[in-house]
């Protein structure tokens, strides 16, 4: 594939070269979000993915994002995929506000999981959604919404990852059932939260963030 | 908890007979009573609003702000003091206590314009003033005259009885009922002259000894002026009152005699100068009329009001008051400076030995080990792959571990979401880490735009403090962080419905906290009743 990196820290863009390139991709790393930017729109041909950092000079603060959801607003199909040192859901929720389909949101940490990191970079590019553990267990830490409570241990690891953008395939590899349990657990699931059971893995990450994000919190006010 | 408003060294005792101020500062709070902060000073005008950057021009869209951000907008800083923020001790006098003596000039302006010379000189027989000056003869002549015979004849009898104790009381009650005489003579006179003069103050020691206050009036000098007025002003106004009777009749007589010098003997030769005769005398008796109203009010002035050098002791005193009324709060407000820059030096000193404990203790560590497997990898990596391999493997898990740790550790330092998205943003990424359900509520997330950094950096990190404790210590189901800016004050509450029973121990995160707060003039009151919940509170002004 063609890969485009934006990342200021030089260490980490020779390491993500280095291992990207070994795995037989073409890679051009740029060292600003504008130098991205400038380059995108010079570009006769878009890549097959997009990897950028969010925080980058000048300001050090988010351009690495707004630079993403700026590209991604003129190339609908771009794949991207955005490393941060930190992930927050409010970031998520900007990043995600519009289509969701090849598109990533992982923890910069991830990289050092080399097997993940390459497995997360292929199904962004396969136009797959991936959203970081860490941002789904921040949206569940609030936890014991009204409707959550109602699901068993077990699906609540399911919610966790579709979540994460998993599909089914890969929640039964993940915790070792057959795919036909996943599936009914998907449908139990669904049905509890009263969310819309959909084929579309992307529409039903979607759902369930959503349902994360702005389900009313449960618990009886003291 | 204890008050934290120290007890400055009590001021100096303010000039007897002036009333002492309240000092909010010197009063004793009960133990119990939560912490008060004395009021701010107002912040000088053109102070720069901190933080503010200067927007970049020309820059792309994408790499704009999506939202306006406390580190890229300007933000105003308002310099007026919060609504009652001022501080005036109770008893302090307030601006207009003495009104200024009225200078000869002002005087002559209002009783005497004719004296000025020019225009008013020729309308002096028709001038208000005049006329006002006639009305105050009449009526002041009679009430002079019943005044003067009454307090004469009091004075009489009582020096009359010395001798006999019945005399000293006599006098004291004389002297007593010259007072409210003399206000009734200085409204008269405000009423009929427009002048205004100032009630003077009585020395009335409040001793409650009879004799100590008997003593007090006898000697108090006003009261001995009132009579000296009663004496001196009825000469006046007897002089008054016969330049209008006797030279205006005469001049009046003189100007219409040629109308019946026929019924007198005086030869007709005569009757011209006769009339200029009256012509001028009716310029001259107005003339002097204004110029005696003139000498009768500054008596008053001198005998009814403040003496000339009372009422600039008067003055001086206000200001004196007031000078050490600033000068206490001053010295109040560089106590809780002083304080709560020591506590934050402290503060900044334990939160960096933290840092370098959490940084040696933990990555440093971890990072040596990881060393340490590498370098086993690295020699075993020739002979014995099954070996190299399992110590990469722990080196690697190493390393994730170090780089979450590093992760949670730079946040606690400062949140790049606080930075890059502002407050609200902040406080729900700390709602959604903390393991209770939190409600975050923020009204109006544009609004906290107007706090300063350092405010919103200290609104953070109390919140984060909190959620710890109400996930690890109050046992609350759910909590609540809201947060809002009204009059130009970050107002912060956590609320849970937990066991209660929370302090802020000497030393304590909460403790640290609250000196971070308190070094921006703000306010941290923890309410926590056991058994009731716990709701913290943090009020800071907008513009730190």
């Amino acid at each position: 594939m063609r890969i485009v990196i934006a990342e200021d820290s030089v260490l980490l863009l020779d390491g993500l070269t280095r291992l990207l390139e070994a795995e037989g991709h073409e890679v051009t790393g740029h060292k600003t979000a504008d130098e991205l930017v400038a380059a995108m729109s010079r570009a006769d041909a878009l890549p097959d993915l997009l990897v950028t950092d969010v925080r980058m000079p000048p300001s050090h603060t988010d351009e690495g994002l707004r630079a993403a959801v700026h590209l991604r607003s003129i190339h609908k199909r771009l794949p991207v995929l955005v490393l941060s040192q930190y992930v927050e859901q409010r970031y998520a929720a900007e990043l995600f506000a519009g289509d969701v389909r090849a598109l990533g949101y992982v923890l910069k940490d991830r990289v050092a999981d080399v097997d993940e990191f390459l497995d997360v970079v292929g199904r962004v590019a396969g136009g797959g959604t991936v959203i970081d553990p860490e941002v789904v267990a921040q949206l569940l830490a609030r936890g014991r919404r009204a409707g959550l409570d109602a699901l068993t241990a077990r699906e609540r690891d399911v919610l966790g990852l579709m979540a994460e953008g998993r599909s089914n395939a890969a929640i039964a590899e993940r915790l070792v059932i057959g795919l036909g349990a996943v599936e009914k657990h998907v449908t139990s699931i669904l049905t509890k939260l009263d969310l819309a059971p959909d084929g579309d893995d992307h529409r039903r990450v979607l759902a369930v963030l959503r349902w994360l994000e702005h389900a009313p919190t449960g618990g009886d006010r003291p | 908890m204890t008050s934290d408003v120290p007890a400055p060294t009590p001021a100096p005792a303010p000039p007897s007979g002036a009333d002492a101020p309240a000092d909010p500062a010197t009063e004793p709070s009960a133990a119990s009573a939560p912490p008060t902060a004395p009021t701010p000073a107002p912040i000088p005008a053109g102070a720069p609003a901190a933080g503010a950057t200067t927007a970049v021009q020309g820059v792309p869209a994408y790499a704009r702000p999506a939202l306006a951000t406390p580190g890229s907008t300007p933000t105003a800083v308002l310099t007026a003091p919060a609504p009652g923020g001022g501080v005036r001790p109770a008893g302090a006098p307030a601006a207009s206590a003495p009104a200024p003596t009225q200078s000869v000039d002002d005087d002559l302006r209002v009783v005497a314009p004719a004296l000025t010379g020019g225009r008013e000189l020729l309308r002096a027989p028709v001038s208000a003033a005049t006329w006002r000056a006639v009305s105050q003869a009449t009526v002041g002549l009679w009430l002079l005259l019943g005044a003067s015979i009454a307090l004469v004849l009091a004075l009489g009898f009582s020096i009359a009885f010395a001798v006999l104790v019945v005399g000293i009381p006599l006098l004291v009650l004389t002297l007593l009922v010259a007072r409210p005489l003399a206000g009734l003579e200085r409204s008269r006179l405000h009423a009929q002259l427009g002048v205004d003069i100032p009630a003077p103050e009585y020395r009335s020691p409040v001793q409650a000894r009879l004799w100590r206050r008997a003593w007090g009036v006898l000697t108090d000098v006003r009261s001995w002026a009132h009579l000296a007025y009663a004496l001196l002003g009825l000469g006046v106004t007897v002089l008054q009152a016969l330049l209008v009777w006797v030279l205006g009749g005469f001049a009046l007589a003189m100007v219409f005699f040629p109308l019946y010098v026929a019924s007198t003997d005086v030869p007709v030769s005569r009757v011209p100068f006769l009339v200029v005769v009256g012509l001028v005398g009716t310029w001259v008796w107005p003339l002097a009329l204004q110029a005696l109203t003139l000498l009768h009010v500054r008596l008053a002035r001198g005998l009814l009001g403040w003496p000339r050098s009372a009422a600039a002791v008067q003055a001086a005193r206000v200001a004196a008051q007031a000078a050490q009324d600033r000068a206490s709060q001053a010295e109040v407000r560089a106590v809780q400076l002083r304080e709560t820059r020591t506590r934050a030096v402290g503060t900044a000193e334990d939160d960096r030995r933290r840092i370098e404990r959490d940084l040696h203790d933990g990555a440093q560590q971890r990072l040596v080990a990881l060393g340490v497997e590498l370098g086993v990898a690295k020699r075993a990596a020739a002979q014995d792959p099954v070996a190299a391999a399992a110590a990469l493997d722990h080196a690697h898990r190493e390393v994730k571990e170090t780089l979450a740790e590093l992760r949670d550790l730079v946040r606690g330092i400062h949140p790049a979401v606080l930075t890059d998205r502002g407050l609200d943003a902040a406080l729900s990424a700390l709602a959604a880490r903390c393991t209770v359900p939190v409600t975050v509520d923020v009204p109006d997330p544009a609004s906290l735009a107007a706090a300063g950094p350092s405010a919103q950096a200290a609104a953070y990190f109390v919140t984060a403090e909190a959620l710890t404790n109400v996930a690890r210590h109050s046992g609350a189901r759910t909590a609540t962080v809201r947060a809002t800016v009204r009059d130009s004050v970050l107002r912060l509450e956590v609320v849970d419905g937990g066991r209660g029973g929370a302090t802020a121990r000497p030393g304590s995160g909460l403790d640290g906290l609250r000196s971070r707060v308190e070094v921006l003039d703000g306010t941290l009151t923890l309410d926590s009743p056991v058994g009731g919940g716990t709701r913290l509170t943090v009020e800071v002004p907008c513009a730190s």
